[in-house]
C-alpha cells in the first residue's frame, strides 16, 4: 500500500447505501438481506468466490435488476432505480468485465453513444476534440480516432471508464478489472483509481484476487452465499483471514472415500498425465500453463479454483478436446494421440460442465444420443453404417442402470430433467470411461439426490480401477469426495493437497492466487518427480 | 373436464391430420377467394382436379414437375440436417446443366454411355459451383445463405452468356439456347424420362445415407448440435464439406435431368425457379428427406394448378398465395400437432393419469 | 409460386436473374430449310369448327398492359371476340421461355383448344406440343418451324422503319441518329439496319448509335441509353422498347424520335416524328375463321406494310415536303417495290449484298449484322 486511505469522518454521509439488499431467482438466491456503506473517498473492495452474489448485488446497484427487498440510499436520499439510466444520472458507474463498448465505432464515438450531452450536431472533428479535453480531464489518455476493435483489452477499459466518468460519476464499480490487464496495465489502472478517490470519489472494485484486494482497497466486503459475511478495514486484514472469510467455516468435513473391500487399488503408473502442459486461447494467449499434473486409475482427484483459472482449459487437455501448446499430455505413459475421439476411444470419458449444450444434441432422440459415444463400433457402428436397432438396445440399457424413467426412445432429449439427463451423460460416459473420466461441474444445477447419485457413480468407477477427474466449484464436495485436491488459479496449477487433511485456509489462498506454505502442500512437482 | 395441453412431441398421425387439415383449409380459403371474385370456385376445382390429377397429361406434368423438384428439395434437405442452408441450389442447377450440356453437346456416342457422363459432368460442376461458400463456411465461418444467393445470379449469367456466346446454336438459330442435345434420358410413360424414378431413389438414398449410416448420425448430431459433435470428436468441417458438396451435386442432378430428360437443350433461364422452389419443399418435408417426395408431390400439384388457373384467366401471382398460404397454414397445423387433449384429473384420477405417464 | 421469370422486382428471392429476352427472341427450333412453306404436297387442313363450339387461345409473352407489344396484341385479341361472340377465347400473359411454356399450351390442348396462337416465338416448347396435338391449329409470331398444324407469322415493319428513316436522314442537322436497342437480334438488326439505309438513301453522310439495354422494359435504362445518344450528338432517337421513355428525352432535348409498336405521339407531341405501328386485328379474325371453317394451313405468313403495319401518320413537327418524300417511297413499296437492294455493306466494310440484288422478308428477318454506318449493336 502507497498511500494511506482517505480518512473519513464517522458522521460523513456514505455515497451509497445498501440496507437489506435481497434478490431471489427462482430456486436461487442470490442475495439476502445485504448491508453495504460506500464512503466518499475510499476504495472499497468486494471480495467472494463465483456465485457468492457479487455481480447480482452490483446489477441492483447500477439499475438493471431490482432489489426485492431492501433500500438504496445515494447521499442520504432513499432511490429506487426503474433503469441503468437513473444510475447513471445518480452518479453511479460500472466498468463490466465484458465490456459493453461497440467494436466497429472509434473511441470518441462510443464514448458519446447514448449521452444526453453528445451535441446535435455530430461531425467526426466534434466528436473527437470532445474526446480529447474529457481524456485530459480526467487524466485517463485515449485515442479518439481509434476504432475500438484495434485496441487491447486494457485500451478499451480505459475507454470504458472514460465513458463511465465523462457522465459525471462519483462511484465507480469495477468488475474484475484486472482480469483482462497485463500487470503494467494493472499497475496505471490503479493509479488513476487512486486520483479518482483522492478526489472525495468512491470505488467499489470486485474482485478474488487476495493481493489486489490487499494493495489497492481501503476496506474489504466478503460476500459469501449471497449475505455480506463482514466488511473489514483492510489494514487490519490478512490475505489467509480473507481467503477463510472467502470460503467460509460451514463446511461439513465427511469422509465419502470409503472403498469396497473388492476395490482395486491406486495405480502404480498415472493413467493420464500432464506434462509442462499449457494451452493457448483464440486470443493467443496462455490461458492454461506449466501444468505437470498425474491422474491415477483408482483414484478421485479434485480440482478447486475460482471460475475461469484454467478449469475448462485443463479439462480439454485431459479430454482431448484442446491440443496442448505448450508440453504434452500422456496416456499410459504413451504420447496422447490428437482428438477427443480418440480420447474416447482410449477410454476417457467426459462429462462437460455444461451438458444440454455440449454432451447432446437436445433435439435428437435418446437413442441418438446415447450412441455418442459408440457409434463407430460393433454393433451400432462399423462398415460405415448406423444401426438404429443397435443403438436403441444400446440406449435401453444405458437408461435401465441410469435407473431413468422415460416416455420412450425418440422422446428428444431435451424434455428429460436437468438430472435425468445427467444421469444419461454420466452413465454413458462411464460406460466408456475403462481408464479415466473426467467430470466438469457435475452437480451444478443438481438437486441433492441427484448429486449423491453422481458421487456414488464416482466412487464405484474409483473403485474399478478408473482414474476420476472432479472439476467443481463446491469445495465440500471436493473435499469430501476427491483424493487429492490439485488448486488453479490464473491459469496455473497451484498445488495438489492430499484431501484429508487439506486445510480450508490453505485451499482458499491457493484460489486466491498465494502460495501456502511448503510444509502444508504436497507440491505437484514433487507428485511428479516421485513417480518420474 | 378436458383441456389442451401442449406437449413436447407431435406423433406423426397428428402430425398427418393436421397438416391434411392445412392443405383442406387452404382449398376452402381459395375457393372462398375466387368466389368472392365472381368465379365459380367448383368449376375450377373440377377442372384443376381433372386437367392435374384427372388426365394423363396433368399426370405426366406432376411427375415431370416432382423430378427437379424432389432433387433441388433434397439438396436443401440435408445442408438443414447439419444446421445450413443451401439457398443456391438454383445456381447449382445450372451448373449441373451446363456441364452435362458440355458433354452432351461435345462427346459423341450412344446416350446409353453420354447420359452417365453426362450426369457425373453435372454433379462435378454443382460441386464445383459450391465449392468456394463450402470452404469460406467451414474455414472462416462465412454465412453460407449469403454466398449461395448470390451465385444463383453469376451461375444464371454464364449460362446466359453460354448460349448466347460460344456454345449457341448455329445449327438452327436458336436465341440464348444450345443446339438440341441428342444424347436424351429415355422416356417410360409419355413424356416421363427415367429421371423420374431416378430423383425417387436418390431420395431414398439420400434418406438411407443419413439415417443408417454413421456419416449420416455425424451429420445429424452436428446439425442438431455442433456442440456435442466438437465433445464426440467428429470431424465437422469435413462433414460440412461433404454435405455441402452432396448438396450441389444434388441440385446439379436436377438440372441434368432437365436438359437430358425435358427440354434437350441447355438454355438461359430454364432453372424455372426450381433451386429456390427446392427450399420450399425442404421446409414442408421438416428435415426428412423420405418426406421430400410427398412435398415435391404438394408443391408439383400446386404448380400444376397455377398453370390450370392461368388458362382460366387467372395471375400467375395466385400460385404465389396459395403456396405461400399452404406453408403458414402447415406450419401452424404442425405448431397445433403438439397440443393433446388432457383430462384435468380428479384426485381419484391419479392412477390414470400415473398409468398414462 | 409465380412459374414464369418475373419481371417484377417485388418478387424478392424468387425473382433470380431476369434472363427472359422476351418475345420475339426465341426462336429455337428449326432448320432453315423450314422457313419456307412446303412445296410438293398439299398441307393438311384440319376439320372446320362451329363457332359456339370454339375456343381460341393465346399465349403472351408479356402482360396485356405492357401498352406496346402485348397491348397490340390484345388488341387483335378484342377484334376477334368482337367478331365471333360466340367463341371463347382465352389468353395467358407472361408465359415464361421454359418448360412451362410446353405445360401451358398442353393445357390449351387439354381443355380444348382448337387453335392456340402464341405471341412471341417459343421454338422446341410449341413444337413439341403440336407434334402431339395434330388436331390443333398452332401460330406462332416470329417462329421458324412449319410443320402440318404448326405455323409462324411476323409483320415486315422494315418497311415502315425505311420511310421513317428517311425523314430521320432528311431532318437531321448533325447526321448521326441513334438507336435505344434492346438484344442484338434479327428483329432488332432488321429495325436498325432499316431506318439506316432509310436515312443514308437521301443522306449517305447518315451515321447511327446503337445501344443495347437488354430489356423490353426498362424506361431507367432506355432514360439513360437516350441521354448519352442525344449527348453524343444525335439529333434523331429511333428504337424498340415497349415505352416511351427516349420520346420523353428528345421532347426535353428539343430533338426528334420514332416509335414503334403503338403510337406514342402524346408523350412527347413536339418531338414526335412518326412510329411502327402494329395492327393485328384483321389478321387474327382471318386466321380464326379460317380455322372456323376448315380452311386453315399451315404456312408462315408476312404481315405486309399497310396490312398490320404502317408509319403511324407523320407529327406535327415534320417538315411537309420531307413528309412527302418519305411517303412517296411508301406508295412505291406498297406498290411492290423493295428497297433493300445492293450494293450493301455491313459496319466492317464488306459487301454482303452484291448491286443487282434485293434481300427478300425472308432474308430480313434472319438478318444478323449492321449496315456500314451502324455502331453499337453485338
Amino acid at each position: 500500500m502507497d498511500s494511506a486511505p482517505h480518512q473519513t469522518a464517522a458522521g460523513e454521509i456514505p455515497v451509497l447505501r445498501l440496507a437489506g439488499i435481497s434478490k431471489y431467482f427462482p430456486g436461487v438466491i442470490a442475495n439476502e438481506a445485504v448491508d453495504l456503506d460506500v464512503r466518499p473517498g475510499e476504495i472499497l473492495a468486494l471480495l467472494g468466490e463465483n456465485g457468492a452474489g457479487k455481480s447480482t448485488l452490483m446489477n441492483v446497484v447500477t439499475g438493471i435488476y431490482r432489489p426485492d427487498a431492501g433500500e438504496i440510499i445515494v447521499d442520504g436520499y432513499g432511490v429506487s432505480f426503474a433503469t441503468p439510466h437513473d444510475a447513471i444520472r445518480s452518479g453511479i458507474g460500472m466498468v463490466h468485465q465484458h465490456f459493453k463498448l461497440v467494436p466497429a465505432f472509434t473511441v470518441a464515438e462510443n464514448i458519446h453513444l447514448g449521452w444526453d450531452e453528445t451535441p446535435r450536431r455530430i461531425t467526426r472533428d466534434i466528436l473527437e476534440t470532445r474526446t480529447k479535453a474529457l481524456s485530459e480531464q480526467f487524466g485517463i489518455p485515449v485515442r479518439p480516432s481509434a476504432t475500438v476493435a484495434d485496441l487491447s483489452a486494457g485500451e478499451q477499459q480505459k475507454v470504458e471508464i472514460l465513458r463511465v466518468l465523462s457522465r459525471k460519476a462519483r462511484l465507480l464499480i469495477l468488475d474484475e478489472p484486472t482480469a483482462v490487464l497485463t500487470p503494467d496495465e494493472a499497475r496505471d489502472l490503479f493509479r488513476a483509481l487512486r486520483a479518482f478517490r483522492e478526489k472525495g470519489n468512491a470505488v467499489i472494485i470486485i474482485s478474488h484476487k487476495l493481493d489486489e484486494v490487499m494493495d489497492i482497497s481501503d476496506r474489504v466486503s466478503v460476500l459469501r452465499g449471497g449475505r455480506n459475511a463482514g466488511t473489514f478495514e483492510t489494514r487490519d486484514c490478512s490475505p489467509p483471514m480473507l481467503a477463510a472469510t472467502m470460503v467460509g467455516r460451514e463446511i461439513v468435513r465427511r469422509d465419502l472415500r470409503a472403498r469396497r473391500p473388492d476395490a482395486k487399488p491406486v495405480s502404480e503408473n498415472p493413467v493420464i498425465s500432464l506434462v509442462n502442459a499449457g494451452v493457448r486461447d483464440s486470443r493467443g494467449v496462455m490461458s492454461l500453463r506449466d501444468v505437470t499434473l498425474a491422474l491415477h486409475g483408482g483414484e478421485i482427484l479434485g480440482v478447486a479454483g475460482v471460475a475461469g483459472s484454467g478449469q475448462k482449459e485443463l479439462t480439454g487437455l485431459l479430454t482431448g478436446l484442446c491440443t496442448p501448446a505448450q508440453g504434452e499430455v500422456l496416456i499410459d505413459g504413451q504420447k496422447a494421440p490428437a482428438g477427443a475421439a480418440a480420447f474416447a476411444e482410449a477410454g476417457i470419458g467426459h462429462i462437460p460442465q455444461d451438458r444440454l449444450h455440449s454432451a447432446l444434441a437436445p433435439s435428437l432422440g435418446i437413442a441418438d444420443n446415447m450412441a455418442l459415444r459408440e457409434y463407430r463400433q460393433a454393433p451400432v457402428g462399423g462398415d460405415g453404417m448406423y444401426r438404429s436397432d443397435e443403438a436403441a438396445d444400446l440406449a435401453k440399457e444405458i437408461v435401465e442402470v441410469a435407473d431413468v424413467k422415460i416416455p420412450d426412445l425418440a422422446t428428444p432429449i431435451r424434455n428429460l430433467s436437468g438430472g435425468n439427463q445427467q444421469r444419461l451423460v454420466a452413465r454413458r460416459e462411464i460406460r466408456i470411461a475403462q481408464k479415466a473420466l473426467v467430470a466438469a461441474y457435475p452437480g451444478r444445477g443438481l438437486d441433492i439426490g441427484a448429486v449423491a447419485t453422481m458421487h456414488r457413480y464416482f466412487s464405484e468407477l474409483r473403485d474399478a480401477g478408473a482414474g476420476v477427474v472432479v472439476i467443481s466449484e463446491d469445495l465440500e464436495e471436493l473435499l469430501n469426495l476427491s483424493d487429492r485436491i490439485a488448486v488453479l488459479c490464473a491459469g496455473r496449477l497451484m498445488a495438489v493437497l492430499p484431501a484429508q487433511s487439506a486445510d480450508i485456509d490453505t485451499i482458499g489462498m491457493l484460489m486466491g492466487g498465494r502460495t501456502a506454505p511448503d510444509d502444508a502442500t504436497d507440491h505437484a512437482a514433487d507428485h511428479q518427480a516421485g513417480e518420474g | 373436464m378436458a383441456h389442451w395441453q401442449r406437449f413436447p412431441t407431435a406423433p406423426a398421425h397428428l402430425v398427418f391430420l393436421w397438416r391434411m387439415a392445412a392443405v383442406l383449409t387452404t382449398a376452402v380459403i381459395t375457393a372462398i377467394a375466387l368466389a368472392i371474385s365472381g368465379r365459380n370456385p367448383f368449376e375450377l376445382a373440377e377442372l384443376v382436379g381433372r386437367s392435374a390429377i384427372g388426365s394423363r397429361f396433368g399426370l405426366e406434368d406432376l411427375a415431370l414437375f416432382m423430378t427437379p423438384l424432389i432433387l433441388t428439395g433434397s439438396a436443401v434437405t440435408i445442408t438443414r440436417r447439419i444446421g445450413l442452408w443451401n439457398i443456391g441450389a438454383e445456381g447449382q442447377f445450372y451448373l449441373g446443366a451446363a456441364g452435362a450440356a458440355a458433354v452432351g453437346l461435345y462427346v459423341p456416342g450412344p446416350s446409353l454411355l453420354v447420359v452417365p457422363l453426362m450426369a457425373i459432368a453435372a454433379m462435378l460442376c454443382g460441386m464445383a459451383w459450391i465449392l468456394i461458400p463450402t470452404l469460406a463456411r467451414a474455414y472462416a465461418a462465412v454465412s453460407e445463405i449469403i454466398t449461395t444467393l448470390l451465385l444463383n445470379f453469376v451461375a444464371a449469367l454464364l449460362v446466359y452468356w453460354l448460349v448466347t456466346g460460344p456454345w449457341r446454336d448455329r445449327v438452327t438459330g436458336a436465341l440464348v439456347s444450345t443446339q438440341h442435345i441428342h444424347a436424351a434420358i429415355p422416356e417410360m410413360w409419355g413424356v416421363v424420362h427415367y429421371g423420374f424414378p431416378a430423383a425417387l431413389l436418390v431420395a431414398c438414398g439420400v434418406s438411407v445415407l443419413l439415417g443408417r449410416t454413421s456419416w449420416g448420425y455425424e451429420v445429424r448430431i452436428s446439425g442438431a448440435n455442433p456442440g456435442a459433435a466438437e465433445y464426440a470428436g467428429m470431424p465437422m468441417r469435413r462433414r460440412i464439406i461433404s454435405v455441402m458438396l452432396l448438396s450441389g451435386a444434388l441440385a446439379a442432378l436436377a438440372g441434368m435431368f432437365e436438359v437430358a430428360g425435358t427440354v434437350h437443350r441447355l438454355q438461359g433461364g430454364m432453372a424455372n425457379n426450381f433451386g429456390y422452389l427446392g427450399i420450399v419443399v425442404a421446409v414442408l418435408a421438416r428435415g426428412s428427406c423420405l418426406a421430400v417426395i410427398p412435398a415435391a408431390l404438394l408443391m408439383a400439384f400446386i404448380l400444376d394448378a397455377g398453370i390450370v388457373m392461368q388458362t382460366q384467366q387467372l395471375a400467375a401471382t395466385t400460385v404465389l398465395a396459395i403456396t405461400g398460404l399452404v406453408l403458414m397454414l402447415i406450419a401452424a397445423g404442425d405448431e397445433l400437432a403438439h397440443y393433446r387433449p388432457v383430462r384435468t384429473t380428479p384426485p381419484a384420477g391419479t392412477i390414470e393419469r400415473n398409468v398414462s405417464a | 409460386m409465380q412459374r414464369r421469370k418475373p419481371v417484377s422486382k417485388e418478387n424478392g428471392i424468387f425473382s433470380g436473374t431476369d434472363l427472359r429476352i422476351g418475345r420475339r427472341l426465341f426462336t429455337a427450333g428449326a432448320a432453315s430449310g423450314l422457313l419456307l412453306p412446303r412445296t410438293g404436297r398439299a398441307a393438311a387442313r384440319l376439320a372446320p369448327v362451329a363457332e359456339e363450339d370454339a375456343l381460341i387461345a393465346f399465349g403472351h409473352t408479356g402482360p396485356v398492359t405492357d401498352g406496346g407489344w402485348t397491348t397490340a396484341h390484345d388488341l387483335g385479341v378484342q377484334a376477334v371476340r368482337r367478331t365471333f361472340p360466340k367463341l371463347r377465347s382465352v389468353y395467358v400473359e407472361s408465359i415464361p421461355y421454359s418448360a412451362d411454356a410446353t405445360r401451358i399450351f398442353r393445357q390449351f390442348v387439354a381443355e380444348g383448344a382448337q387453335m392456340v396462337i402464341c405471341t412471341s416465338g417459343y421454338g422446341d416448347f410449341i413444337k413439341d406440343v403440336a407434334d402431339r396435338a395434330p388436331d390443333v391449329a398452332f401460330m406462332e409470331c416470329n417462329g421458324l418451324a412449319v410443320t402440318d398444324n404448326l405455323a409462324w407469322y411476323y409483320i415486315t415493319h422494315w418497311y415502315a422503319s425505311y420511310v421513317i428513316g428517311m425523314v430521320a436522314g432528311l431532318i437531321t442537322k448533325t447526321n448521326r441518329l441513334g438507336f435505344v436497342g434492346t438484344f442484338p437480334i434479327p428483329s432488332v438488326y432488321a429495325s436498325v439496319n432499316a431506318t439506316l439505309l432509310g436515312a443514308q438513301s437521301v443522306n449517305p453522310a447518315c451515321t447511327m448509335q446503337s445501344i443495347a439495354i437488354n430489356s423490353w422494359f426498362d424506361p431507367q435504362a432506355a432514360t439513360q441509353a437516350a441521354l448519352a445518344l442525344a449527348d453524343s450528338g444525335c439529333d434523331f432517337l429511333c428504337g424498340i422498347t415497349d415505352e416511351p421513355a427516349y420520346l420523353r428525352v428528345a421532347e426535353q432535348r428539343g430533338i426528334k424520335a420514332a416509335m414503334w409498336n403503338l403510337s406514342m405521339r402524346a408523350f412527347g407531341p413536339k418531338a414526335y416524328v412518326s412510329g411502327v405501328v402494329l395492327d393485328f386485328s384483321h389478321f387474327y379474325v382471318e386466321q380464326v375463321r379460317a380455322r372456323l371453317a376448315g380452311t386453315w394451313t399451315a404456312r408462315p405468313q408476312f404481315l405486309t406494310l399497310g396490312h398490320g403495319v404502317d408509319r403511324d401518320p407523320w407529327g406535327e413537327t415534320v417538315p411537309r415536303e420531307a413528309a412527302a418524300r418519305a411517303d412517296e417511297m411508301r406508295d412505291r413499296i406498297l406498290a411492290g417495290y423493295n428497297p433493300f437492294r445492293g450494293p450493301i455493306y455491313d459496319n466492317s466494310g464488306k459487301l454482303r449484298v452484291p448491286s443487282g440484288q434485293v434481300m427478300t422478308d425472308f432474308d430480313i428477318y434472319r438478318w444478323d449484322w449492321g449496315v456500314r454506318g451502324m455502331t453499337g449493336l453485338g
